[in-house]
This record gives C-alpha cells, sequence and structure tokens, in this order.
C-alpha cells in the first residue's frame, strides 16, 4: 500500500470528444502531470488499478455509462478510488451538485479558465495523497496492534482511555507489576515513547474505523 | 306459324327501335347536314324535321337544367353554346355575354396559354381532366375543373370540345386550409425544437473552443517556462486549425438550417400589416422626432405572405430610416410607406425617408450580410429582409437616386381567391 503513495499521481481525462480530450491532456502535461485518456466511462473501469494515485476528470455527458453512473460503480467496486472532478456544460450544474452530494470532489463548468482547472486538479490530488496516506497509516497500525496479545490488547485500550496502572491492575485483577510488565510491552511493539504516542494511535484506530 | 311470325315481327321491331335510336343519335350530332339531306325527300322531312325538334328540346331540357356548366367550344376558343349553369357559373346575364365570344375573356392571364394547349390537345381526339382559374364576368376569381372530350363529324374529324365544368373554389380552398395547417404544425414543431437546438448547439460549439482554449494555454505555458521549441508547437497549433474548422463547421450547419425555414404563407392584407408595425414603431419614431405618413391604396387585393415576416421587413425599413435620419441629423424627419397595385398579380410597398440617402459607392454592398454603415450596426437587416422576400417570390430593391432621401420597395403576389378572403375577413365583424 505504502508504495502506491510513492509513485506519481496520474490524472484520468474521461471524455467521448477526442479533440477535447487530447487538448486537456496537452494543458495538464504543460503543468509535468502524468496524463490518461478514455473516451468512455467502460474502457476506464476495464484498466483501472486502484492503487494508482492521482484525480479523475469526468464529463458529465460522456455516452454510454454515464458520469454519474461510473461514480457509483467505483463506489461499489474499490474501497477507495481517486477523487473525481466532474466537467459540466452550461445548464448541468444541478448534475454536478448531485455528483457532490454522492462524493465527488468537486467540479468545473465549460468554459473554463485553465488556471481554474489545474488548481482544481493540484488540490484533489494533494487530497488523494492524504487519504491515501491515511488509509496506509491505519493499515499500518492495525497491523501493529494485531501483534499485540489478547491480554496486551487489554491493556493498551484501558491506558489509552487513561486509566492508571493501579486501576488498571485492579479492572484486570492483575498485580501492578505484570501490568507494568505489559504495558512495557506495547509501548514495545506499537514502537510508542510515550503514553501521548499510545493514546495518538488509539485515537487513529478509532477515527479510521468506522 | 302466326306464332313465328309473331315472335319473328317483334325481333324485327327490335331491330327497328334499336336502329331508330341509333339513327336518333347519329342524327343529332349531325344536324345541320341531315337538314340539308332531307330537303330531297319533303314528307320525310317534316316526319323527322318533327322528331328531330323533338329530340333536340328533349337534349336541351336535359343541359339545360343540368346542374354543371356544359359549353362546347371552337377550335380557336369560341364558345358555341352554354347552358343556363355555365351562364350562372361565369356571371352572364345572357348567352349573348358568353356565346360567339372567345372563351378567354374569363380566364385568368396565367392559365391562358395552359388552356389553349388543352384545348389543341382535345382536337387533337384526347379526352382530358384539367383545372383552372377563371376571372368571372364580374370580376370573381374561381377555381375550375372541366371534363373535356371531342366532337367528331362522321368522318372522325372534331368539330367541338365538349367541356363539363364544375366549381372547385371551395374544394381547393379547404385543401389549401389543410397545407397550411400542416405548415402550421411544421413551424410549431421546428419552434420546439429551435429551443433544444440552441443548448445543443452551445454543447456543440463549446467543445472545439474548449479544445482551442485548452491548447494554446498550454502552448503558452510551455513558452513561458521556456521549454518548448518552435518546432513543437506544430502539432499543438495544427490540432487548434482543426477545431476552428470544426466550429466553423458547425455553423454552416445551422446557417443551412435556418435558410431551410419556409415563410407560412397564407392570404394577408399588406394594409392592415403596414399599420400594425406602425403602431409598433410609433414609440420609436415619435421619439426621434420623425413623422410618419401612411398612404395605403385601398381595394388592394389580398397578397401571399407570412405576415409576421413582412412586418420585420417593413420594420427593418421604418428601422433603418430612422437610424439613418438621427444619425445625420436630418433636420425635415419625414418616412412614407406606400401601398399601390403593381404590375398584374403583384401589390408594391415602397419605404421612403428623408435621411441622406444611399451612398453610391455602397449602394451595391448594402444587401450584404455584416455590412452596415451604422456604427451599432451588426448589419443583418437588409440581408435578413432580402432573404424574406425572396423567400415570399418577390424583391427588395433600393430605388434609384431621386432628390435625397432613400426609397426601399418590395411586391408581393396577390393571393388567387381574393372575395374568399373578403368573406373571411366580414366573418371576425
Amino acid at each position: 500500500m505504502s508504495t502506491s503513495v510513492m509513485s506519481e499521481p496520474t490524472v484520468f481525462i474521461i471524455d467521448d470528444d477526442p479533440a477535447v480530450a487530447r487538448s486537456l491532456r496537452w494543458l495538464i502535461e504543460a503543468v509535468k502531470l502524468k496524463v490518461e485518456l478514455f473516451t468512455s466511462a467502460q474502457t476506464f473501469l476495464d484498466t483501472y488499478e486502484e492503487t494508482t494515485p492521482g484525480c479523475m476528470l469526468l464529463d458529465v455527458r460522456i455516452p454510454g455509462l454515464s458520469g454519474l453512473e461510473l461514480q457509483e460503480q467505483l463506489a461499489k467496486r474499490y474501497a477507495y478510488h481517486v477523487p473525481i472532478i466532474f466537467v459540466t456544460g452550461h445548464g448541468d450544474v444541478k448534475m454536478a451538485v448531485r455528483a457532490i452530494q454522492v462524493g465527488a470532489f468537486d467540479f468545473v463548468e465549460k468554459p473554463f479558465r485553465d488556471q481554474e482547472l489545474l488548481d482544481k486538479i493540484q488540490r484533489a490530488i494533494i487530497f488523494d495523497a492524504e487519504q491515501r496516506g491515511k488509509v496506509a497509516k491505519q493499515v499500518e497500525i492495525t497491523e501493529l496492534i494485531s501483534t499485540l496479545s489478547p491480554r496486551e490488547r487489554e491493556v493498551f485500550d484501558l491506558v489509552a482511555e487513561g486509566m492508571s496502572n493501579k486501576a488498571i491492575a485492579y479492572t484486570l485483577e492483575l498485580s501492578s507489576k505484570t501490568v507494568e510488565a505489559h504495558r512495557a510491552k506495547v509501548m514495545e511493539k506499537l514502537h510508542a515513547k510515550s503514553l501521548a504516542d499510545l493514546v495518538k494511535l488509539s485515537m487513529q484506530l478509532r477515527v479510521n474505523t468506522p | 306459324m302466326t306464332h313465328e311470325i309473331f315472335l319473328l315481327s317483334i325481333v324485327v321491331l327490335g331491330w327497328v327501335v334499336t336502329m331508330v335510336v341509333v339513327a336518333f343519335m347519329v342524327l343529332l350530332l349531325k344536324h345541320r347536314e341531315l337538314q340539308q339531306s332531307i330537303q330531297a325527300d319533303e314528307i320525310t322531312q317534316r316526319k323527322i324535321t318533327k322528331r328531330l325538334q323533338e329530340s333536340e328540346m328533349r337534349l336541351k331540357a336535359i343541359i339545360e337544367s343540368e346542374p354543371e356548366c356544359v359549353k362546347l367550344q371552337a377550335r380557336d376558343g369560341t364558345v358555341l353554346e352554354i347552358n343556363p349553369a355555365g351562364l350562372r357559373l361565369l356571371d352572364a346575364g345572357s348567352p349573348g355575354e358568353i356565346v360567339g365570344k372567345p372563351i378567354y375573356t374569363v380566364v385568368a392571364p396565367d392559365f391562358v396559354a395552359c388552356y389553349k394547349e388543352n384545348l389543341q390537345r382535345v382536337f387533337a381526339g384526347e379526352s382530358l381532366v384539367y383545372e383552372f382559374k377563371s376571372i368571372t364576368l364580374k370580376g370573381r376569381v374561381r377555381w375550375m375543373e372541366t371534363h373535356a372530350v371531342p366532337l367528331r363529324h362522321e368522318g372522325g374529324d372534331v368539330y367541338a370540345l365538349l367541356g363539363i365544368t364544375r366549381d372547385i373554389t371551395e374544394h381547393k380552398w379547404a385543401m389549401d386550409q389543410a397545407r397550411q395547417h400542416q405548415l402550421e404544425l411544421a413551424r410549431v414543431a421546428r419552434l420546439s425544437t429551435m429551443g433544444e437546438m440552441a443548448t445543443g448547439l452551445a454543447h456543440e460549439l463549446n467543445q472545439p473552443l474548449a479544445a482551442i482554449a485548452n491548447f494554446t494555454r498550454g502552448c503558452i505555458r510551455r513558452l513561458r517556462s521556456g521549454e518548448m521549441t518552435p518546432a513543437e508547437l506544430i502539432e499543438p497549433l495544427e490540432e487548434v486549425c482543426e477545431q476552428a474548422e470544426r466550429a466553423g463547421e458547425i455553423m454552416r450547419h445551422v446557417r443551412d438550417f435556418v435558410r431551410k425555414s419556409e415563410p407560412r404563407i397564407v392570404p394577408a392584407n399588406i394594409n392592415q400589416i403596414i399599420r400594425s408595425v406602425d403602431k409598433f414603431i410609433e414609440l420609436e419614431t415619435r421619439q426621434e422626432g420623425v413623422q410618419v405618413t401612411l398612404i395605403l391604396s385601398d381595394d388592394l387585393p389580398q397578397v401571399k405572405a407570412d405576415a409576421i415576416m413582412i412586418e420585420q421587413v417593413v420594420c427593418n425599413l421604418v428601422r433603418n430610416a430612422v437610424e439613418a435620419m438621427v444619425e445625420s441629423k436630418s433636420s425635415l424627419r419625414h418616412i412614407t410607406i406606400t401601398t399601390k397595385q403593381g404590375e398584374s398579380d403583384y401589390v408594391l410597398v415602397e419605404v421612403s425617408d428623408t435621411g441622406p440617402g444611399i451612398n453610391r459607392l455602397v449602394a451595391g454592398r448594402i444587401f450584404d450580410q455584416f455590412f452596415t454603415t451604422k456604427s451599432e450596426g451588426v448589419g443583418m437587416g437588409l440581408s435578413i429582409s432580402r432573404s424574406i422576400m425572396e423567400s415570399h417570390g418577390g424583391k427588395l430593391q433600393v430605388l434609384p437616386q431621386s432628390e435625397g432621401g432613400a426609397t426601399f420597395t418590395f411586391s408581393l403576389r396577390t393571393h388567387a381567391v381574393e372575395y374568399i378572403g373578403a368573406e373571411r375577413r366580414a366573418s371576425y365583424h
């Protein structure tokens, strides 16, 4: 997972008008971003690797599988996918609003200024990287925590709740010494240097596990 | 034996009767020759004459009571005989007004040539059904349908055209109504697609325009960062050209589409059109101190026109006149709109002003698209007006300069069945 965060972000362009698609590539490549073109939602779905970071420029009016339907499909198939920027024509704003409501990142209304579009793309790529970072972090934490024994896990949870060793010992009917030993082990296994680190880890775990 | 004789005599009698009937027919058709030939035998003559008279009376009675026009015509179009229904149809008070005179006095000028041709065909032996427009002795315009057959001498020579004619004006009018109704439907359908078309068009045009903007922006960014060689510009610039051409192609389609929209031509009162234009330009003209005079000829026939389109043309002409006089700061600001009978089937409309007139140098270009002498004009008014007039089968022209001011004129064809127009007009009141 963490390797994908490192790979080059790609802007996926899905537009049935080849000239418009080519012109967008030409524009976006000017700011040194990698671009991939697709003329339909289906061809995109057929080749999409969710591990590739970046963002997607999606024309709402593409024929066949529509922009909104592609968004639905992606949400169904993948736990996480690149953020979608919808490209709408004049009068399609309603559609764009609906897209945002069901999770699109942003939309641009044609005709747009190049800077406006490039800014949105940059923001989407940053957002994507952050999301991927969070996901990676969560996976890392989950992996670390899975190395704890059941008893250690109990101790970790109670420590994170702010209980003292004595209280934990009382709750778990253990000796203070044993609790201390478990706690040291937890700190070691979770690479935590302080109580604060443990609390943070615990919170991250809770945030990222709905 | 007597029985057989009886039967034989019946058969003979039957034959005799048949022969007599046939003889009557022949005798009837060759009435005049028979009269000459029977002079020889005086005794028979009297009998035959009597019978002939009887038969002729019978035929006359039939023909005279026939509700449709029955007439005989000579090769040169002279009316030989006509029944009372025919006289009524042509608004003739007595046979003398029609019989012995050429039929062309009651055929509309447009149809004379065609009528003559049909006549020749019938005299060449054909039986025909033809339609034509007739102008009765009282000047009413009516559509007629004639079933014409040749009448022959014994030798086979055609000596007359027997025509049975009926008035199909009502029928034709109903057909026209149906056609107009269809045109109206088509127009409504077109109007409702106009909105859709405009949206589609906007989208269509946005595509190449967006592509052009993206390609050029991409070029500008690369040129600014100094990382682009001139050779690398060629490809995106070619793309830009292609997209500009694509946009042009779309516009061409639109123009074709618009040009195809046909006027909705119906009988219209030209004076009424002028008056309604006068009403909605009143505010404008008054504000600019322009006096508008209407010289509208009474009793003009109805014209074939799309009233809305003609209003647009007149409106354009008046606005042009107002603007010309305002821009040139003319002290005398006067517009005259005239309607009058033009050549044969045409009504003329003239719009003249007291402005600076049209400069000879530009006179040849004023009807061109995007040609304008006005500071804020787009140069479409006269161009559109001219194509409207062309779609009406007429012409919009500027009259040769007389003394100051400009005069534009256009003509409209008159509607064929005027009196129907009058009836319909009357029914509104």
